[in-house]
């Protein structure tokens, strides 16, 4: 290339070409999906060590769950025979394993999605299928069908140790349908992210360490903001508070420490320390974890919060409640702590689930992640990603 | 059914690429697309290919601009890039499949077709093997039958010739020459020009971005050129030019004639003249043992151009 100076020629100069409508990139046809779904799977399939991972996949699962078997065994032994330990123990190893295969989940997923797109561009076979007549939708989505079967994979092979725990009792069959369901939409959500971070980056480690910190950011990051965040919607505030108006002179009590007349309450602005959870709830419902905890249907007839899973999901939606003005401080009034908190529980589940919304963002963001890989595999191109070739 | 470009320009960042590239390709030609490294061959190919958007000027593929109507363009184009990989857990045939398939060619059809091109390349011994065990000149001509596997109109070949053997070098330019003749649209890229000068029909010659030349080969094979003339004995060949008046070199310019085997060069202005010399020096009894151009047709040009650039 020769660096003579020459004058500085205007873009427009000769005509600018007619603005281009992109309207084939979303044309999508099962045919297409086929094809590039299953050129990524033989290709990727036979390249790599396949069986042996999914079979130390398995294994490790299996060891985990064995133990966790034991473990509960040992806890539901310790203690009477009782169908409520029995169930909560049943619940504390579902719980237990299904986190463990959504946390290996987490970690095997990106492997596949997030080396897809710059990894054929970096090995010279992405300009190839682009001149195709496959839109790039079609190439987008073929690669995320792709990575989310092969993800898919890995969680069948977990099914029966999920089985095995949710068989110790304590889950409703539909549970354990929906808690499956879960488990795979969000591998899909983690691959269609790897996916939109491949298109991004020229390098396929700099988008399988961005698609990790995104993940890492989704599940560990969101909880420690959650906590500091604590002291920021906390504080004295002036809130309405019901307390009790004790007459002057003398009250009596009964053995319980009761008092036997009637105390009335009465609703008086006071200054409390008060901590608004309703304000940063949404850092914790965005966790595929608490999508998944909370998504599954609590004990039957339980009113004890026992399980790690049950206590998940009512950890999160009373944060959601957060502050109730006005305060119940009408100590006297209350029959017994048990009830009031299974009242407060079924008020936080009177605003609804959580998951819906957690489940909805990371769609959004699985969404935005194919978006942003349909949009930069649309052709021709403009603008190209820095430290990228077209072919 | 042409290839037509019109003062395309693109740029990368402060590099300009292709800087006022003006090009048609005939259908029933090939068409050389001839420059050093870097003159924006392969770009221009990209934009052709339909990839990349020229910054200004006007494509058409066939009749169709790859700008507005990315899918017909495509599907009437068949490009092989320069570098390009493929994926080398597949077999040969399943590779090519895969392409039919990307291009909606019918199943039945793609069967008979992929079979047909890969007996045309000389790889249905490969045909079940994977990918990777293939040398790059068999990669190469893999490449060359994906970018034919939808039986395209047109055709962009970024340095189609790179590591092929002498067999498929013939082999590639009796394919073209085919493909020609069956009225596709050939652009070959390439910078072995003693190939090209058999191969095609016209030569388009790029330097930095820019068209510097047009011309038909049948053009530069008509226009001045050096010829090499060998004879039996130098001396006496030596003897006869100086007595026609015939201006000629050695390569070693300080040694005299050797009275055995040698030749010597001369410029002559056509393919007519030089059987002009030809028939005198053989009346005249001189023992000439061959004459030949010393140069390619295209290559004299090209060299020609490079010394104007300097």
């Amino acid at each position: 290339m020769s660096a003579e100076a020459q004058p500085r020629i205007a873009p427009d100069e000769g005509g600018a070409p007619p603005p281009v409508r992109h309207t084939g990139s979303w044309s999508l046809t099962w045919a297409g999906l086929r094809t590039v779904a299953a050129l990524e799977l033989r290709q990727r399939v036979r390249s790599t060590r396949w069986v042996v991972s999914l079979v130390v996949f398995g294994v490790v699962v299996g060891v985990v769950t064995t133990l966790t078997f034991f473990v509960s065994r040992q806890m539901t032994a310790d203690m009477a025979a009782d169908p409520a330990i029995d169930a909560t123990a049943g619940r504390t190893m579902f719980g237990f394993i299904v986190f463990f295969v959504l946390f290996l989940g987490l970690l095997v997923s990106p492997t596949l999605s997030a080396t897809s797109i710059n990894g054929d561009r970096a090995n010279g076979t992405l300009a190839t299928l682009q001149v195709t007549l496959l839109s790039p939708a079609e190439i987008v989505l073929g690669k995320l069908l792709a990575s989310w079967l092969a993800s898919l994979a890995f969680l069948a092979v977990s099914v029966p140790f999920i089985v095995w725990a949710f068989a110790t009792g304590g889950t409703a069959f539909v549970g354990l349908l929906t808690t499956v369901l879960m488990l795979a939409v969000v591998l899909a959500v983690v691959c269609a992210i790897g996916l939109g971070f491949s298109a991004m980056t020229a390098r396929s480690a700099g988008s399988a360490v961005l698609t990790y910190v995104a993940i890492a950011g989704l599940t560990v990051v969101s909880l420690i903001v959650f906590a500091l965040s604590v002291p920021l919607v906390s504080g004295e505030e002036r809130v309405q508070v019901r307390s009790e108006d004790w007459p002057g002179g003398e009250v009596e009590f009964d053995e319980n420490g009761r008092p036997l007349e009637e105390i009335p309450c009465v609703l008086r602005e006071e200054e409390r320390y008060v901590t608004h959870t309703e304000r940063t709830w949404w850092l914790l419902a965005v966790n595929p974890f608490v999508v998944v905890a909370d998504a599954l249907p609590p004990a039957a007839g339980s009113t004890q919060i026992a399980d790690p899973m049950t206590g998940i999901r009512y950890g999160v939606r009373m944060a959601r409640l957060g502050v109730e003005e006005p305060l119940n401080e009408c100590w006297s009034q209350w029959q017994d702590w048990e009830a009031e908190e299974q009242a407060r529980r079924d008020r936080a589940d009177s605003l609804g689930a959580v998951w819906p919304w957690g489940l909805a963002f990371n769609l959004l963001l699985g969404a935005a992640g194919v978006a942003l890989a349909v949009r930069r595999l649309t052709i021709p191109q403009g603008t190209l990603p820095r430290g990228t070739r077209v072919a | 059914m042409a290839i037509e470009a019109h003062g395309v320009r693109r740029s990368f960042g402060a590099v300009r690429a292709v800087d006022g590239v003006d090009l048609v390709a005939r259908p029933g030609r090939v068409t050389a697309l001839i420059g050093p490294n870097g003159s924006g061959k392969t770009t221009l190919l990209l934009v052709l290919a339909g990839l990349l958007r020229p910054d200004a000027g006007t494509v058409r593929v066939a009749g169709v601009d790859p700008l507005t109507d990315s899918r017909g363009a495509r599907a009437v184009t068949g490009w092989m890039p320069d570098v390009f990989g493929t994926w080398d857990s597949l077999t040969a045939r399943e590779v090519l499949l895969t392409f039919a398939a990307a291009y909606r060619v019918p199943d039945d059809v793609a069967r008979a077709r992929v079979a047909e091109l890969l007996a045309t390349v000389h790889l249905s011994e490969y045909a079940d093997r994977p990918a990777h065990v293939l040398s790059r000149g068999q990669k190469q001509r893999l490449g060359l039958a994906r970018a034919l596997v939808h039986d395209p109109q047109v055709l962009l070949l970024d340095e189609p010739a790179s590591g092929l053997d002498p067999r498929s070098r013939v082999d590639l330019r009796v394919l073209l020459r085919d493909l020609a003749g069956r009225g596709k649209t050939v652009l070959v890229s390439s910078h072995v020009l003693t190939e090209l000068d058999e191969m095609a029909d016209d030569a388009v010659f790029l330097s930095a971005g820019r068209t510097v030349a047009t011309q038909s080969v049948h053009d530069a094979v008509t226009t001045r050129r050096p010829w090499r003339v060998r004879a039996l004995s130098q001396r006496g060949l030596v003897a006869w030019l100086d007595e026609k008046g015939v201006p000629w070199r050695t390569d070693e310019p300080f040694a005299a004639p050797a009275e055995g085997a040698g030749g010597v060069v001369v410029d002559l202005e056509s393919e007519e003249a030089a059987a002009a010399l030809l028939r005198d020096a053989v009346a005249a009894g001189v023992p000439v043992a061959g004459l030949s151009p010393a140069t390619g047709a295209l290559e004299s040009t090209y060299l020609a151009l490079e010394e104007e650039r300097r």
